[in-house]
Order: C-alpha cells, then sequence, then structure tokens
C-alpha cells in the first residue's frame, strides 16, 4: 500500500513545452511501492495509460477498486515490491492530482480547463525526469508501461537514454495510426459536442459533461477488446430479457456492458483531461525530434529491452511493436520480443495473462541480477 | 582444458569462436548454447526462437532472445551486424535452407551451420534394407510427425554453398570432436559423420 504523495516541480525554471509555453511549479502525484536501495539502482517507474492513474497497485480512492496493475505490481508480484522500488506517477494533463486542465492555475487562481496548453509526450517524459531527479534516482534500473504508457517508456528511450537501464515496452507503437487518431478524434468530438461541455468552463456549473465523455468510453473501450472476446464473452445474448423489446434500450448484454463502462468511467475522469491526453498520443512520433529517423531516435540508447504483443491487439498490434523491435535490432541492442497469444485484445496487458507476467518477471528479474 | 570435452556439441563450436564475439544463435533452444559461449567465451548473444516456452526460459535466463522465425525475421537485421551466426540442427526445419543461409552469411561475418547428415549410412541402410524412412537419436521424428521439412546430405549442402558462393572455411566432426580446414567434399565424411557441421562466410 502507498500514500498518493504530491510534489511541485519546475519550482525555479519552467518547464518548456513542445507546443511552445511551458509550466512552472507544477504538481505531480505519484505513488511509490518498496524501498529505494542504498545504490539506489533497484527503481522501476511504471507508466500509465491514457485513462490510468498513479494507483498502480493500490485502491483507487473513487472507485474503491484494487490498482489497475496490483496484478504486475506488489510483493512476490512479478515486479516484486520486496526487491523493487515502484514508482508511478499521473502524468501531466491528468485529472488524478497532477497539474491538469481541472487544476488551479496559479496565474489566475482559475481553473485551467481549456487554457491549459497542448501538451505531448515528451512533455510528459520531462515533466516525469523530474520527479526521478526530485527523488534522487540517476539511473532508473527499469522503466515500463503498457500502451501510451510503452510511448513513454519509447520516449524515455530517446529523450534520456543515459538514465535507463532497462525497459519493457508493452503493447504500443512508435506513433500513432491514421486509424488511432480517428478513433481519439470520435471521442473528442463526442465530448465537445456534449452541451454540458461548454467549451471546456464546467467546472463550477451542475452540469457536466458526462453523457459526452461517456460515449467517448464506450467507443474507445471497443477498441480496447477484440471481435473474438467480445463475441464469447456477450455473443448477442439478450440483457435480463427473453425477448426484444423493439425499443432503444439495451436490449443485448454488449449494450448493457458497454453503457456501463461509460457510466462508470465518468466519475473518476475529467472530460478535459481526456481530451489533453488523447492529443498528446496523436501527436507522438518518437522519430518527429530527429527529423523522422527511428534510427537517430534510438541511436544513444543502451538499455536492454523487452518489448511485448498481444495476438489479438488490433488498437496497437504485433506489426507496430515489432517495428519497434526492428529498430533495436538494427542498432544492435540487447533486444527480446514475445507475443502473447490471446484473445482479450489490446486489454490484455492489465488483465490476468500468466505467460505475459512470466515473461516480465523473467526479464526484470535476470536483468537485476546481472546488474 | 579444452573445451571440446564440454558437454554435447558446444564444445566444437565454442573452439570456432572468438573471446568478446557477438553472436546470434538461430533457433536458440532454452538459451543453453548462448549461455555456454557467454560463461567460457564471453560472447555479446541474442537468440532467436519460435517456441514461446522456450523463449520464455532465455528471458529468465537474462538471454536477449526474439520471439521469431528464421524463415521470415532474419531480414530485420542490418549486414553483418554480428561477429558470428550459429544455426545448430534447424536448417532442415527452415520452409526455405537456401534463404536462411543468405542470410545468415549477410547479417554475420561468419556462420557455423549444422545439420543432421541425410548421407550417413545408417540411414542409407535403413531405406536399403528396410524400406522405411529412418529413425534415430539424431533423427528422431517418425515420418509423419517430423518438423523437419529439407532433409539434406553433406555433399548436397556443399554444393548449395558452392551455388550461393558461400565460402566452406572448416568442417567439424562431432563424433571425434575435432574441427579441421575444409579442402572439398570427402568420401568419409560423407558416409561416417551423423551430424554435418561447418563454419561458412560470404563477404
Amino acid at each position: 500500500m502507498s500514500e498518493n504523495k504530491i510534489v511541485t516541480l519546475a519550482e525555479d525554471e519552467p518547464l518548456n513545452l513542445d507546443g511552445g509555453g511551458s509550466l512552472s511549479k507544477f504538481k505531480t502525484a505519484y505513488t511509490t511501492y518498496g524501498k529505494l536501495n542504498d545504490k539506489k539502482n533497484n527503481s522501476i517507474l511504471v507508466c500509465h495509460a491514457l485513462t490510468g492513474d498513479q494507483y498502480v497497485a493500490s485502491d483507487h480512492p473513487i472507485t474503491k477498486k484494487n490498482g489497475w496493475w496490483s496484478m504486475v505490481v506488489g510483493p512476490d508480484k512479478p515486479i516484486d515490491t520486496n526487491k523493487f522500488f515502484v514508482i508511478c506517477p499521473n502524468v501531466i494533463g491528468g485529472c488524478m492530482g497532477s497539474t491538469g486542465p481541472k487544476e488551479i492555475n496559479p496565474e489566475n487562481g482559475k481553473e485551467f480547463a481549456t487554457d491549459f496548453p497542448v501538451i505531448t509526450i515528451a512533455d510528459m517524459v520531462r515533466a516525469q525526469k523530474l520527479l526521478i531527479d526530485y527523488l534522487g534516482i540517476e539511473k532508473i534500473f527499469c522503466v515500463t508501461g503498457g500502451s501510451m504508457g510503452g510511448m513513454l517508456v519509447l520516449e524515455w528511450l530517446s529523450k534520456f537514454p543515459e538514465m535507463v537501464h532497462s525497459a519493457v515496452p508493452i503493447a504500443t507503437a512508435t506513433n500513432h495510426s491514421a486509424q488511432n487518431i480517428a478513433l481519439n478524434e470520435l471521442a473528442r468530438q463526442s465530448i465537445m459536442a456534449d452541451p454540458n461541455w461548454q467549451s471546456g468552463n464546467y467546472y463550477h456549473s451542475n452540469k457536466k459533461p458526462m453523457k459526452g465523455l461517456s460515449v467517448a468510453r464506450m467507443a474507445a473501450h471497443i477498441s480496447y477488446l477484440s471481435k473474438e472476446a467480445l463475441q464469447s464473452k456477450f455473443g448477442r445474448n439478450l440483457q435480463d430479457k427473453n425477448s426484444l423489446d423493439y425499443s432503444f434500450d439495451a436490449d443485448f448484454q454488449i449494450e448493457s456492458y458497454l453503457r456501463h463502462q461509460g457510466f462508470t468511467f465518468v466519475d473518476r475522469f475529467d472530460a478535459n483531461s481526456y481530451l489533453y491526453i488523447t492529443r498528446a498520443m496523436d501527436y507522438f512520433d518518437v522519430s518527429s525530434a530527429n527529423n523522422g529517423s527511428l534510427i537517430e531516435a534510438f541511436k544513444k540508447t543502451q538499455s536492454k529491452i523487452l518489448c511485448v504483443s498481444f495476438t489479438s491487439d488490433w488498437l496497437y498490434p504485433t506489426s507496430e511493436n515489432k517495428k519497434i523491435v526492428k529498430v533495436f535490432n538494427s542498432l544492435g541492442l540487447n533486444v527480446s520480443f514475445i507475443e502473447i497469444e490471446t484473445e482479450n485484445g489490446h486489454d490484455s496487458f492489465l488483465l490476468d495473462e500468466p505467460k505475459f507476467f512470466e515473461a516480465i518477471k523473467g526479464f526484470i528479474n535476470s536483468t537485476f541480477e546481472n546488474l | 582444458m579444452s573445451l571440446i570435452n564440454e558437454n554435447k556439441d558446444f564444445g566444437v563450436i565454442a573452439e570456432l569462436i572468438p573471446n568478446n564475439a557477438s553472436v546470434i544463435d538461430v533457433g536458440c533452444n532454452d538459451g543453453s548454447l548462448l549461455e555456454y559461449l557467454r560463461e567460457y567465451k564471453n560472447i555479446d548473444g541474442r537468440g532467436m526462437e519460435i517456441d514461446q516456452k522456450k523463449v520464455q526460459l532465455c528471458l529468465a535466463k537474462g538471454i536477449s532472445v526474439i520471439e521469431g522465425d528464421a524463415d521470415t525475421d532474419l531480414y530485420d537485421y542490418p549486414d553483418k551486424l554480428f561477429d558470428y551466426s550459429i544455426l545448430t540442427y534447424t536448417l532442415q526445419a527452415t520452409k526455405s535452407p537456401k534463404i536462411v543461409m543468405q542470410q545468415l552469411v549477410r547479417i554475420s561475418k561468419k556462420a557455423i551451420i549444422s545439420f543432421p547428415n541425410f548421407g550417413h549410412w545408417k540411414i542409407g541402410t535403413s531405406l536399403l534394407l528396410n524400406r522405411k524412412m529412418p529413425v534415430s537419436k539424431k533423427l528422431s521424428y517418425s515420418w509423419h510427425e517430423t518438423p523437419n521439412l529439407h532433409f539434406c546430405t553433406i555433399n548436397d549442402f556443399i554444393d548449395l554453398c558452392e551455388e550461393l558462393e558461400i565460402k566452406i572455411e572448416k568442417k567439424g566432426d562431432l563424433s571425434n570432436k575435432k574441427l579441421s580446414n575444409f579442402s572439398g567434399k570427402n568420401f568419409l565424411d560423407s558416409y561416417f559423420n551423423e551430424v554435418g557441421l561447418f563454419l561458412v562466410s560470404k563477404d
């Protein structure tokens, strides 16, 4: 169990952002598990995905559910907190205590809302680097994360290669495909089409863009699952009824399930944060700071790396993950790759996948032993 | 201590590899050869393995391994990235031995390739006398369940190298744990070596 901690960073010097502008004295909310050893060489930075947060292995304060990676991080888990010091920060732009659109802008005492600057994955990583500096860690033993978390891992390998001993990017890509961008745009338009969004200024209103955010979540949720998983879980089964209603109520179980996913999501997530973070993902291209060359982007990387993909993930498919492996191979890096067979789709990295756990555990422990 | 007296065929292979070389073992199994070479030759090793259970074993040993297929995934490596590539007992199970061999000599300065010799006298005898596909310690599968697609003899291999303009530098005799310079086809090798083992290269 870990207490949520909040630290103010960039107190002396502002954090300059890719899109121009800067953030100064921004807050980062984070959790830690385990103890940093005397050599300070046992830290693992866990990067969360789009709607994740710092509650990686402790109960979520709003949903009261287990941490999103509680099967992976904890005592005697694949990332063993008896051995490792695990750090998980909420990204900037997020809504669980790190500076983002729903936090107060110190310049005018009001919520940032859409005055918050558009940020990038690289900006998030620069912000995380300030946290790592603050914690007194010169070299992180391992940086890991899935989906957007994987993008953060890649950006760490590119921006601060000397600070990363090893890395496990999971179910991710070097940039967002047109299909990825399209799905995010659908989500954003859904939020912005909700009249309660009010151009982002809904924080003091009793009307919040819950419908828009809920539909955004429903659309995204479909992309996290595979066709096979949806079919085997729900098929055409009806929800608490024996025959069709000939109405627009939730006749099918899948409809009811998605509505529930959307409905519960709005309690824990801020609509403006959803806009900003999906935008950061769409802008992500780890080669962009290097004239589009992935080789250039990673040429200083010396880390030991394990890339993981899942067979039924169509959002960040094996082919995208193999592109990353190919670049690392071209550079002669110590890279491993494993493709986990599962029908659970993109969400697999958050689910009970024993072979995935075994791979992470084997890689991390053997890498630590050979440190 | 001579490495040649060590377990299995590893010693013979280790004799061919200088200290600190970079090595890729294609079809690396559970990574034990790479581990052996890391221990005795301090190599910088990589593996490729198609069987995920074995990939997991490699990961747990700290061996960098790609879950991949020799037929399709060697293209990902740039020219002469490695000092040595190793392909032990895998050539006959690839879809295209010719392409795999071309890829091996492309991605590494030298390649070590071993395969079961279908020209061995016992195999010839089995076919000749019993009219049955041979099953032995080295060829342990029945014809209907074998993963082996392309059996060849030592002489076939030598011919293919010639066709591909691949230079054979050394040959190994695993039963006698002996290495020697290659000087053309040899009646004794092709009849009496159960396994062909060669060090090859192409500039």
